[in-house]
């Protein structure tokens, strides 16, 4: 076993058990980085007396220094990449990134121009993808339980030859 | 402050219980678009007119294939809209969330 493989190894139970603490709560920080506002209609949904994501111990938080997980929406503008890429240096590890709707998951209707970076993935790691433009908030209740491991995701990549 | 009360209990309790009980899509709801391999003629007139850019055709030794991403589809359904052949129909699937880019990825392929 070579030192690379020791480390895979750690890393993965690493990953199980900050897994298994975020399974408790999770404390989310918001990032605009230049979306049309829908998926933030739908994030403040999020915490309405409908679906109500504090009943699973998600929480919605001010600052990133409070947080355990960005939820970035947008493709990442120019003027919002530097900014995305701080306030990812300011969260404290271990962090998980959300990429919610399909601009920030591979640059969505704006695609990747000179103005806008065209996905999340290209700047910062991201750890799970919630696609939808908007992701309804049932999507995107599913996107985190993925993301601490609560609920398995149902997609998986399909080929069919005829 | 009893009429506060009275209206609290007249209308109980409305959180859903999603993660739980499975929530439905309305009628109507364009969720995730499937491609059927057997109706579809590779005419490419989705690939035209996808906004995003998501479909993709290709055609290399002998076979073609069709490749939709969810990952930057914005389930607009004009795929559907121009269809001649019925091939691609929107669900109401809408649990994409996925932990890889790959597998968000649909592809169908065919013998010429």
């Amino acid at each position: 076993m070579t030192v690379e493989d020791e480390i895979e190894i750690m890393g993965q139970r690493l990953n199980d058990k900050i897994r298994k603490i975020y399974g408790r709560s999770l404390h989310i920080r918001e990032v605009d980085a230049g979306s049309c506002n829908a998926c933030e209609v739908e994030v403040n949904s999020l915490s309405n007396p409908i679906y109500d994501i504090e009943r699973f111990g998600l929480h919605i938080v001010a600052s990133p220094r409070h947080a355990d997980m960005l939820l970035v929406t947008g493709p990442v503008t120019r003027n919002m990449e530097l900014a995305l890429l701080k306030t990812y240096n300011a969260t404290p590890a271990p962090k998980l990134v959300a990429a919610m709707g399909s601009c920030a998951c591979n640059g969505g209707i704006f695609g990747d121009t000179y103005a806008s970076m065209g996905g999340v993935d290209k700047i910062i790691p991201v750890d799970v993808y919630i696609p939808g433009c908007p992701p309804r908030p049932q999507a995107v209740i599913f996107g985190l339980m993925v993301a601490i491991g609560k609920l398995e995701q149902k997609i998986s990549k399909t080929e069919v030859k005829s | 402050m009893l009429d506060i009360l009275k209206k609290t209990l007249k209308t109980g309790c409305q959180t859903t219980k999603y993660p739980d009980v499975p929530d439905v899509a309305p009628e109507g709801f364009r969720g995730m678009p499937q491609l059927l391999s057997d109706k579809c003629t590779f005419c490419g007139e989705c690939v035209k007119v996808c906004p995003p850019g998501v479909i993709t055709i290709a055609e290399k030794s002998h076979e073609k294939t069709l490749a939709l991403s969810y990952c930057g589809c914005i389930f607009c359904g004009r795929c559907e809209e121009v269809c001649q052949s019925d091939a691609v129909k929107l669900t109401q699937e809408y649990e994409l969330a996925s932990l890889a880019k790959e597998d968000l990825i649909t592809i169908i392929r065919r013998k010429l």
